[in-house]
C-alpha cells in the first residue's frame, strides 16, 4: 500500500514537472500564431466592412475596435497582458468575448470527442486483439479491410452518408443540427456536457435526446480513428503474445482468456495509449468536418470561421487551447502509463 | 402469459400512448412556431454594429420598427418589395413639403415599446440622432440619403417628428425604411450608456430595446436565436400582430443538412440551398419553391481598368466577347437566374435607363481577337483570375469555363482561389487585375448604381474606372426631379458603361426560398433575407 501511494506520488511530481516545463512551449505557441496571424495577407478589418455602404471609415472605426491601429510589438504586449489577466480578446464573427466562446463550446467538442474515442476504443482494442490472436486469418483480413475503409472516407462522407441513411431515408435518428432538439429546453448548465447535466437534472428523456443527437457525428469520427488504435493494438499484442512469458503462462496452464487479458494484453496496452493520447488530441481540433456536417456547436469549427474571415483572436484563442488540451493530455497519458506498467514512474 | 410478459406489455402501451399524446401537443406548438434554417450566424441584436452580419439585420427587423417601410408589388407573379410605396410602420402616416426639404411624421398613438412605454418623437430623435453620429453602420447609409446631422431632426410634439434636408433627397425617405434607422428605447438604451458608449452600442449589441412585432428569448451567437411574439404589435400590412407565435433561427452550416430538414419537414424554410439541391426539390414537387432574381443584385466578370492590359479598353471588350456566358450561367447557376448577356440594343442604343440591363453581348471569338488586334496584343498575354472561396461553388465551374474559353484567344488565365478577407483585401487595395465579385444596393436606382460602383477610389468601385462624365451625370441625376429626364441620364450612363465595359455584367442570381407547402406570403426584401413578420401558415 504504501508502495503503491509513494509511486503515485512520482507520478504526480513528474507530471508538475512536466507541466511546469511546458509553460514556455505555450508561450512561444502563443506569440508564433499572434505573428503568424498579423503576416496572412487578409485585413480582418476590410472584410468585416463588407455592408452595403461600408468605407474608409467603417473599415478604420474596426480597425481601432480590434486594436490593429497600433504598430504591432505594442499589439503583442497588450495581448500577452489581457491573456495574463484571462481576457482572450473579442471574437467578430460571434461578437462575444472569446473567453465565452470557448467555454461554451469547448464542452460540446469535449463531450462529442470522448464519445467518438469510446466508441473507437470498444471497437479497435477487441478487433485488434482478435486480429493478433489468428494472424492471417479471415478475421485478421476483414478488421484490416474495415479499417482501410474507416481511413479512407473522410469524416464528412462518412457523416454525411450516416445523415442520408439515418435520418433521410430511415428517419430513426433526429435532425442532425447541434446537441439537442431545437424544441427541447436545455438542463441547467452544470458541466457543460449535456448528458451529464441532464442526468443531473434527473432528466432522462433529454438525456436520451441528447444521446440520440450524439451518436451520428460520434460514430462517423470514431471510424476513421478506429484504424490506427485497431493496427497498434494488434501490432504490439503480436510481440507481446510472442514473448516468453505468455509461453510460461500458457504452458502453466493458465486459461487463456487470463492470459489474453491479464499478461499479454496489459503489457501491449502501452503504445495504444500512447497513440490514443495522441488521437485525442487530434481529433479535438480536427473534427471540424464533423461539426460543420452536424452544426455542432463545437470550437473547431468556430476557429475554422474565425480562419476564413481573418478574426485574429478567436483564432489565437483557439490554438492556446489546443495546446494547453495537448499539455494536459500528455500529462493523462503520462499518469496512465504509471498505472498501466509500474515500472515507468521509477525513470 | 406470465406475469412480467404482460406487466412489459402494458408498459409498452403506456409509453405508446404518451409519446402518441406528447407528440399531438408538439405539434400543435409546433404549427405555430417557424424554424428557418441558415448557413449563416446571427452575431449582434443591432444592425448597425460594424461586422453585423445579413442574419443579424433580419432579426432586427422582426425586434425592431423603423418609422416606414416599404410596399410590396407582384413581379413576374411573385411578391417583391417596392421601393416606390413607402409605407408607415412606427408612423401612421408622413408629409413631405412642396419644395421637398421637410418630412413631417405623424407617430403611431398606439405605438409601445416592448417594456410597455409608448413610443415619442423624443425615442425616434434620439434613436436617428445615435444612427448619425455613433460609429455605426447606419451613419454611411443615411449619408445616401441627405442625412448626417442631428440639426436637421426636430421633435415637434411627443407624436410628430420631423427631418430637414439640405436638397430634395428622393432617397431621404427609403433610406429611413432600410435596416439601419431602428427606433430604440431611448430611455433604457440611456440607462446602458457609458461616458465611453454614450449610443449604449456594446448594450444593444447583446439586448433588444425596441417595439418590433418579436421580442428575444434566447440569443446564442453562432448558433440560434429563439423570439417569440410581441402581441401588442399592430404595424404588420392589415394592422394585425405577426402570424407565428415563435420564430426559431438556426444556423446550419452544411448546405447538403439544410436541404435535408426542409424536404423532411423539420424546417420550415431556408433561402441559402445549393442552386443543384434547388433544383432536384423543385422537380420532387413535395416544396414550395419561390425564386426570385435578386433583381437588386448583379454578379460581374471585373478588370481592373488601371492594370495593363486592362487599362486598354479593346481588351476589356475582347475579354467581353469571348467569355461562354450560356456555359457558365448553366454550370455556375443551373440556369437560376436572370441573364444580362445576350441582348440587341436597337440601333446601338440602351434599351431602357434602369441598371442592370442586359447588355449586348455574346460569345463571339471571331470579333475578340478582332479586338485584341486592334489592342496591339494579336497574340494575346497572361493573367490571373480570382474569385473567393465562400463563392466557390458558382465562382469555380465559372473560372474553368473562363480559363478554357479565353485560351481560345490566346489569353492564358491561371485561377486563383483565395480566402474571403483575403479576396477582400486585395480588391480594397485594388491589386486583383481579373476576377469575379457581385454587389447589391439596397435602393437600387440607376444614379445610385453608378455613384456608389463606378466612382471614386474606393473599394466598392471594383473596375476602379474613372470617368468624369459618368461621375458627372450619375450627380446630376441624384437630384433629378424629372423622372423623363432620370430615364435619359440613366440611358447615358447606360451607353458610357457599354461603351467603356470597365466590368462584365454577367447575371442576377436567384434568391430561392424553399419552404414548407404551408408557407405562405413570402416576399423578397431589399435586404435579400427573410422578413419573418411577412410569413403565416396555412
Amino acid at each position: 500500500m504504501a508502495g503503491g501511494m509513494a509511486a503515485f506520488g512520482v507520478t504526480m511530481a513528474r507530471a508538475g514537472k512536466r507541466f511546469l516545463s511546458s509553460l514556455p512551449v505555450l508561450l512561444g505557441v502563443l506569440v508564433f500564431t499572434f505573428l503568424l496571424m498579423r503576416v496572412l495577407p487578409g485585413d480582418p478589418a476590410v472584410f468585416f466592412a463588407s455592408g452595403p455602404n461600408a468605407g474608409k471609415e467603417e473599415i478604420e472605426v474596426i480597425r481601432k475596435q480590434m486594436g490593429l491601429d497600433k504598430p504591432v510589438p505594442e499589439q503583442l504586449m497588450l495581448y500577452l497582458y489581457d491573456v495574463g489577466r484571462g481576457n482572450l480578446g473579442r471574437s467578430m464573427t460571434t461578437g462575444q468575448p472569446v473567453t465565452t466562446d470557448l467555454r461554451a463550446r469547448l464542452p460540446a467538442s469535449l463531450e462529442l470527442t470522448f464519445a467518438a474515442l469510446l466508441i473507437a476504443l470498444v471497437s479497435a482494442v477487441p478487433l485488434g486483439v482478435l486480429a493478433a490472436l489468428r494472424p492471417g486469418s479471415i478475421i485478421d483480413h476483414g478488421v484490416r479491410l474495415f479499417c482501410a475503409l474507416g481511413v479512407c472516407v473522410p469524416t464528412f462522407v462518412s457523416g454525411l452518408l450516416l445523415i442520408y441513411v439515418f435520418y433521410y431515408l430511415l428517419g430513426v435518428a433526429p435532425d442532425p443540427t447541434g446537441r439537442v432538439d431545437i424544441f427541447a429546453s436545455l438542463p441547467p448548465s452544470r458541466t457543460g456536457f449535456l448528458l451529464i447535466d441532464f442526468l443531473l437534472a434527473g432528466d432522462i428523456d433529454g438525456w436520451w435526446a441528447a444521446f440520440r443527437q450524439l451518436i451520428l457525428p460520434a460514430l462517423s469520427m470514431a471510424l476513421f480513428v478506429i484504424a490506427p488504435l485497431a493496427r497498434i493494438t494488434r501490432a504490439s499484442m503480436l510481440v507481446s503474445l510472442g514473448s516468453d512469458f505468455i509461453r510460461t503462462a500458457r504452458s502453466v496452464g493458465l486459461p487463456w482468456w487470463r492470459v489474453v487479458v491479464t499478461y499479454a494484453l496489459r503489457n501491449a496496452i502501452l503504445p495504444v495509449i500512447t497513440i490514443t493520447g495522441i488521437v485525442f488530441s487530434t481529433m479535438l481540433g480536427a473534427n471540424v468536418l464533423v461539426e460543420k456536417v452536424f452544426s455542432w456547436p463545437g470550437v473547431a469549427s468556430y476557429a475554422l470561421d474565425a480562419l476564413l474571415s481573418s478574426d485574429y483572436a478567436p483564432v489565437q484563442g483557439f490554438v492556446l487551447l489546443m495546446a494547453s488540451v495537448f499539455v494536459i493530455v500528455n500529462l493523462v497519458v503520462d499518469v496512465l502509463y504509471g498505472i498501466a506498467d509500474p515500472r515507468v514512474t521509477v525513470g | 402469459m406470465s406475469v412480467t410478459g404482460s406487466k412489459r406489455l402494458l408498459s409498452v402501451v403506456a409509453f405508446a400512448v404518451f409519446s402518441l399524446l406528447a407528440g399531438s401537443a408538439q405539434a400543435q406548438t409546433r404549427a405555430e412556431t417557424l424554424r428557418y434554417v441558415t448557413g449563416a450566424t446571427v452575431n449582434t441584436l443591432d444592425p448597425n454594429i460594424p461586422g453585423s452580419t445579413r442574419e443579424a439585420f433580419a432579426v432586427s427587423l422582426s425586434t425592431y420598427d423603423r418609422l416606414v417601410s416599404f410596399g410590396r408589388k407582384q413581379l413576374n407573379g411573385k411578391w417583391v418589395f417596392d421601393l416606390d410605396t413607402i409605407t408607415g410602420e412606427l408612423a401612421e402616416s408622413f408629409d413631405v413639403s412642396p419644395d421637398g426639404l421637410k418630412l413631417t411624421f405623424h407617430l403611431r398613438k398606439d405605438a409601445k415599446f416592448q417594456d410597455g412605454t409608448p413610443v415619442s418623437a423624443e425615442d425616434v430623435k434620439w434613436s436617428l440622432d445615435r444612427a448619425v453620429t455613433a460609429p455605426v453602420l447606419g451613419k454611411a447609409q443615411l449619408l445616401t440619403g441627405s442625412m448626417t446631422s442631428p440639426d436637421q431632426f426636430k421633435v415637434v410634439d411627443p407624436l410628430t417628428f420631423e427631418v430637414t434636408l439640405p436638397k430634395p433627397d428622393k432617397l431621404a425617405l427609403p433610406n429611413l425604411a432600410t435596416v439601419y434607422p431602428i427606433i430604440i428605447n431611448a430611455k433604457v438604451a440611456k440607462e446602458h450608456a457609458t461616458a465611453d458608449d454614450p449610443w449604449a452600442t456594446a448594450w444593444l449589441k447583446e439586448h433588444t430595446a425596441g417595439s418590433g412585432a418579436y421580442r428575444i428569448d434566447m440569443f446564442k451567437p453562432g448558433e440560434q436565436v429563439i423570439m417569440t411574439r410581441n402581441d401588442t404589435w399592430n404595424r404588420g400590412t392589415t394592422d394585425k400582430s405577426a402570424s407565428f407565435k415563435r420564430i426559431i433561427v438556426q444556423s446550419v452550416p452544411e448546405p447538403a443538412t439544410r436541404a435535408n430538414l426542409v424536404e423532411r419537414g423539420d424546417a420550415d424554410i431556408v433561402i441559402d440551398l445549393q442552386a443543384s439541391d434547388v433544383q432536384s426539390l423543385e422537380a420532387k414537387g413535395k416544396l414550395k419553391v419561390i425564386s426570385t432574381p435578386q433583381y437588386n443584385a448583379v454578379t460581374f466578370v471585373s478588370m481592373n481598368n488601371l492594370i495593363p492590359p486592362f487599362d486598354n479598353v479593346n481588351v476589356r471588350r475582347a475579354v467581353a466577347f469571348a467569355l461562354p456566358y450560356d456555359d457558365m450561367f448553366k454550370a455556375a447557376l443551373f440556369g437560376r437566374g436572370a441573364p444580362l448577356f445576350g441582348a440587341t440594343w436597337a440601333d446601338g442604343r440602351p434599351a431602357s435607363g434602369a441598371y442592370p440591363i442586359p447588355q449586348p453581348v455574346k460569345l463571339d471569338l471571331e470579333k475578340a481577337r478582332d479586338y485584341l488586334k486592334a489592342a496591339g496584343l494579336p497574340d494575346g498575354f497572361s493573367t490571373t483570375f480570382s474569385f473567393n472561396v465562400g463563392q466557390a461553388s458558382t465562382a469555380e465551374p465559372m473560372a474553368a469555363l473562363i480559363k478554357e474559353s479565353l485560351a481560345k484567344i490566346g489569353i492564358k488565365v491561371d485561377i486563383q482561389k483565395l480566402p474571403d478577407a483575403q479576396m477582400s483585401t486585395q480588391i480594397n487595395e485594388k491589386k486583383l487585375p481579373f476576377f469575379t465579385e457581385g454587389i447589391v444596393a439596397w435602393l437600387p436606382s440607376t444614379d445610385y448604381f453608378y455613384r456608389n460602383f463606378y466612382t471614386g477610389n474606393q473599394r466598392w468601385n471594383y473596375s476602379s474606372i474613372d470617368n468624369p462624365e459618368l461621375v458627372a451625370i450619375a450627380q446630376e441625376a441624384r437630384f433629378e426631379p424629372d423622372k423623363a429626364k432620370y430615364e435619359e441620364d440613366g440611358r447615358k450612363l447606360n451607353a458610357i458603361h457599354f461603351n467603356e465595359i470597365p466590368q462584365i455584367p454577367l447575371w442576377q442570381p436567384n434568391q430561392d426560398a424553399v419552404m414548407a407547402p404551408s408557407i405562405e406570403g413570402y416576399t423578397y426584401q431589399f435586404h435579400r433575407q427573410v422578413d419573418y413578420r411577412d410569413l403565416s401558415r396555412k
